[in-house]
């Protein structure tokens, strides 16, 4: 599904930049369709099938965040939110109303086709995983990671700072406990195949992760390297039903 | 102002001449107390004020004839028991001492030249004095002290001009403050007067020239605080427009085929838009506080690295694995991360150092670039200076905000920015923040 043509909705007012961003993801093999507002979102989701929805928080008559959390009632469908305010209180908004991922404006329209991507596999694999499917934060070891706000926290409850990169490939991991992984499967899973040389690769991320959450970076534990190539996160992960910034 | 203004009690004129009026009052009100108490008019019995009763009873007898004397005798000795007025039978010898010479003399000038006045003093009666009637009769009498010898500053007169100076001195002290401290207060009020409008308004009390002038300058402070609230939106709001232009341009750029071209114009585009974040975070900053939470520090520092690592700049992050403290998340990441733009844009190698104590996290940021030479330091932290401005003219990398912006977090934090040398050459940025909750070295 992911790797075939998605269908994607651009939800966003400015002319300009809805049919920049609608050629710009046509020129990478996705099938976009367009709305500027809340009811045309509606029309066009009623009309197509919709696997992905990118919401620009800023739209004339009901604005994006009350959009994405009447979307999310309805349907899992993902949703990447657009803001033109890179402010924190916006984000977490976004991210608690149910928006998948989020993008500050002016983004970079590479960086978006990697989050579209990731999303879908992300969104593709869950229902392959059915131990960790719909659950919005786990725990390892007394490490939780919050998937809504896209966050992680130490066992002492402190946050430990990720980019987002490094936050998909550790979720991957979470929602993978005890299975070795590949390189390119993690690839696969995380970011996509085509989005190039955008993002680090995994063995890079993989060492930034283990200094943030290993006692021994040296001696890693938790995400053991595999010698047939590959990776495999080792500890138990628990579901945590209900979420929320402790 | 109405002719008859100064009646009106709320103004300074009319506490003036209430002050006055009331201090008159009062004076009168406390010599009228002191004279009540005293009473200067009334006599007390065993005072002969200027020797009157004794010349009065020596007269009376001298113009007495002799026969009638012993009964008249009789009678002020009844009257004058004091004075005790003897006959005086023989001649006396002159004492060497007694009575002083001029109260002899001022009895004897309330006599007459017909009389004589001479002194009697004995040892156990050093007041006695002798008196010749004018038929040559003589008398002897107690001279009684005079009550003109008292001190002269215990005279009602005098006690009157000491209070009226002491009273008005403390009245017009106290007036005098009473009127200039809040004129000191406004001076406070408009030294203190800084764009983010934390200061209280000035209190409207005290006369009514003063509360107007406090009010005056209270919808001044709101005016310019409007006036300034008014720019700031407006700068926001221009900064957030542009990012559509910018978004759009940002996208447009992905169809140019030149890839030199594309590559100049991502440049540009990335400028502006940190441009406009550093003017946006300028902006918010005194405003909007991000919740305060517990952070790995050393997690944010290693991720800055990172970042910059990975846009080829050689950072290097020095410190423990972990170090945990309550800080505002993105706030502190912004933070470092202009610090180490800055370190980044002078210097070749730039290392983040974390210090974690006990009571105090100390972050640096050191540079090999040329470092700020004193004299410039503090003017480096004031928002929209730039480092040098002769060499970055064709670089145009910022406003200027960043350090500003840095240290408005950090301060925001309760915690302190310092700029320091690094040898030989090179710039330290210290960041102190105090830890709020005991920070945990461990190797989680």
């Amino acid at each position: 599904m992911a790797t075939a043509s998605p269908n994607i909705l651009v939800v966003e007012d400015d002319r300009e930049t809805r049919s920049l961003i609608a050629k710009y993801l046509r020129g990478n093999g996705c099938n976009v369709a367009a709305a500027t507002d809340g009811r045309e979102m509606a029309r066009a989701m009623a009309d197509h099938r919709v696997d992905l929805l990118i919401l620009d928080v800023m739209l004339p008559g009901e604005d994006g965040l009350s959009l994405c959390r009447k979307v999310r009632a309805e349907s899992q469908v993902p949703i990447i939110m657009l803001t033109a305010r890179g402010e924190d209180v916006d984000r977490i908004l976004g991210l608690e109303m149910g928006a998948d991922d989020y993008l500050a404006k002016p983004f970079n329209p590479r960086e978006l086709l990697a989050r579209i991507n990731a999303v879908l596999r992300r969104q593709a694999a869950a229902q392959t995983v059915s131990a960790t499917n719909g659950a919005t934060a786990l725990a390892f070891l007394g490490w939780r990671i919050d998937f809504r706000l896209r966050e992680l926290r130490n066992p002492a409850g402190a946050r430990v700072a990720m980019t987002s990169a490094e936050f998909d490939l550790l979720r991957t991991f979470c929602e993978r406990p005890g299975r070795v992984l590949s390189r390119e499967s993690l690839l696969d899973l995380t970011q996509g195949r085509n989005s190039g040389s955008f993002e680090r690769s995994i063995d890079v991320l993989v060492s930034r992760i283990r200094r943030k959450i290993e006692t021994d970076p040296q001696e890693a534990t938790m995400i053991k390297t595999v010698r047939s190539g590959g990776y495999m996160f080792t500890p138990t992960v628990e579901t945590l039903a209900a979420s929320g910034p402790s | 102002m109405r002719p008859l203004g100064f009646l009106n009690l709320r103004g300074i004129s009319g506490q003036i001449a209430a002050l006055v009026v009331a201090s008159i009052v009062a004076l009168h009100v406390i010599i009228t107390v002191t004279f009540l108490i005293h009473r200067p008019d009334r006599m007390e019995p065993s005072i002969d004020r200027r020797h009157s009763q004794l010349a009065a009873a020596v007269q009376l007898l001298g113009a007495t004839p002799t026969a009638e004397r012993p009964r008249l005798l009789d009678d002020i000795k009844q009257a004058f028991p004091q004075l005790n007025v003897e006959n005086l039978a023989s001649d006396p010898a002159p004492a060497a001492e007694g009575p002083t010479a001029p109260e002899l003399r001022s009895l004897h000038r309330r006599l007459g030249p017909s009389y004589q006045v001479f002194s009697l003093a004995s040892d156990d009666n050093p007041h006695r004095v002798g008196v010749a009637l004018p038929d040559g009769a003589m008398l002897s009498a107690n001279l009684l002290q005079d009550q003109r010898q008292r001190p002269f500053w215990s005279g009602p007169w005098m006690t009157t001009l000491l209070f009226a100076v002491i009273s008005v001195s403390l009245l017009s002290l106290w007036a005098a403050r009473a009127l200039t401290a809040p004129l000191s207060s406004f001076a406070k009020a408009a030294e203190e007067f800084s764009l983010d409008g934390a200061a209280a308004p000035l209190p409207e009390r005290g006369p009514a020239e003063i509360r107007s002038v406090a009010k005056a300058l209270n919808r001044m402070r709101q005016r310019i605080t409007g006036l300034i609230d008014d720019r700031t939106k407006m700068l926001a709001a221009i900064s957030h427009d542009l990012r559509t232009p910018i978004t759009r341009m940002r996208l447009r750029s992905e169809f140019i085929e030149d890839d030199g071209h594309r590559g100049r114009m991502l440049h540009d585009l990335d400028q502006m838009r940190s441009m406009l974040e550093s003017v946006l975070s300028f902006l918010r900053n005194d405003r909007k506080l991000e919740s305060m939470t517990l952070v790995d520090i050393a997690s944010t520092l290693q991720l800055i690295t990172d970042q910059f690592n990975d846009m080829g700049h050689k950072v290097v992050y020095e410190g423990p694995q972990h170090a945990m403290a309550t800080v505002r998340p993105d706030d502190l990441h912004r933070s470092v991360t202009n610090l180490v733009e800055n370190a980044a844009k002078f210097g070749a190698e730039t290392t983040v150092r974390l210090i974690a104590a006990l009571d105090v996290i100390t972050i640096e940021v050191e540079d090999d670039g040329p470092g700020i030479s004193d004299a410039r330091k503090d003017i480096m932290l004031e928002p929209f200076v730039r480092g040098d401005d002769a060499r970055n003219m064709d670089e145009a990398s910022g406003f200027g905000l960043g350090l500003s912006i840095a240290r408005s977090i950090v301060l925001a934090h309760g915690g302190e920015l310092s700029l320091n040398d690094r040898a030989p050459h090179g710039l330290i940025v210290r960041i102190r923040l105090p830890v709020r909750q005991q920070s945990r070295l461990s190797a989680a």
